[in-house]
């Protein structure tokens, strides 16, 4: 066994493991079936989905405080416009490089679309990821490309995203 | 009391952030700037309800179960907001209304 599949077992078991005791509510009468139930449910992911990129899970957990902040500001900032007489809106569009194997340029997008005023479109033919912009004044395209890298890190790829031009 | 009324406060800041979402869906121009209003806004609504829910939970995997329950209506939201935007960039009627096209 390489060291990837053995990372990639470990933080699956772990996953389901803290699944299984949250759904049961940690009942010491389920931790056999869980036992039994983990193991089946790890070995499936792995059939489905194989250990490509191995995961920086504290990375991860640092990174949470961000997401969280951003989250925020972005519900916030959509609330004040939803409910603000001129919403000052100004929509566009730009296109962000991220160099992320397939799964990683969704988890990007999927991340991109709860930040403040960006929301992904899925990708172009040459990779590149399409970013709509909710007010291309406000600079909220400004922090895509510390998103890109940061995921990039987490990972464990060499960061190489850039943020794309204007459009 | 004081745990009563902090549930009280985030629910009903949660229920605002639902409102202002779903105020954002109707008011925005057009598709992709609605789904700019809808994951946004319920995100942060339901994270609100998520912790007031949370401040009445009798056992810590209660906690747990509604942290389970935030995370995975963020990664829906996320996903199908970027389904919906891609199929809508192929979709002519949802062109209405909306300025230059990528």
């Amino acid at each position: 066994m390489n060291r990837r599949l053995i990372k990639a077992v470990l933080h699956r078991t772990a996953l389901c493991a803290v699944i299984w005791l949250v759904l049961t509510r940690a009942d010491p009468g389920g931790l056999l079936p869980g036992a039994a139930v983990v193991v089946v449910a790890v070995w499936l992911s792995l059939r489905l989905l194989p250990a490509r990129h191995p995961l920086a899970l504290w990375r991860l957990v640092l990174h949470l405080p961000r997401f969280l902040a951003g989250s925020i500001t972005g519900g916030l900032d959509v609330a004040r416009r939803a409910l603000s007489r001129d919403m000052g809106l100004r929509p566009g569009w730009i296109t962000l490089r991220a160099d992320l194997p397939p799964g990683g340029r969704v988890a990007l997008g999927a991340e991109v679309s709860l930040m403040p005023g960006t929301l992904a479109a899925g990708s172009r033919s040459d990779g590149q990821l399409l970013v709509h912009v909710l007010d291309t004044e406000a600079g909220f395209d400004r922090m895509l490309d510390r998103e890109a890298q940061a995921l990039a890190r987490i990972a464990e790829l060499e960061p190489t995203a850039n943020a794309g031009e204007r459009r | 009391m004081w745990l009563d009324l902090a549930s009280f406060a985030l629910t009903a800041l949660g229920l605002f952030f639902f409102v202002a979402g779903t105020a954002g869906l109707l008011r925005f121009p057009d598709t992709f700037s609605r789904l700019h209003a809808l994951t946004k806004a319920d995100n942060l609504g339901l994270g609100c309800v998520a912790l007031g829910v949370a401040l009445q939970a009798g056992h810590w995997t209660d906690v747990l179960k509604l942290v389970l329950i935030w995370a995975l209506a963020l990664l829906a939201a996320g996903t199908v907001a970027q389904l919906v935007a891609r199929a809508a960039l192929a979709e002519p009627r949802a062109r209405k209304g909306e300025g230059e096209r990528p």
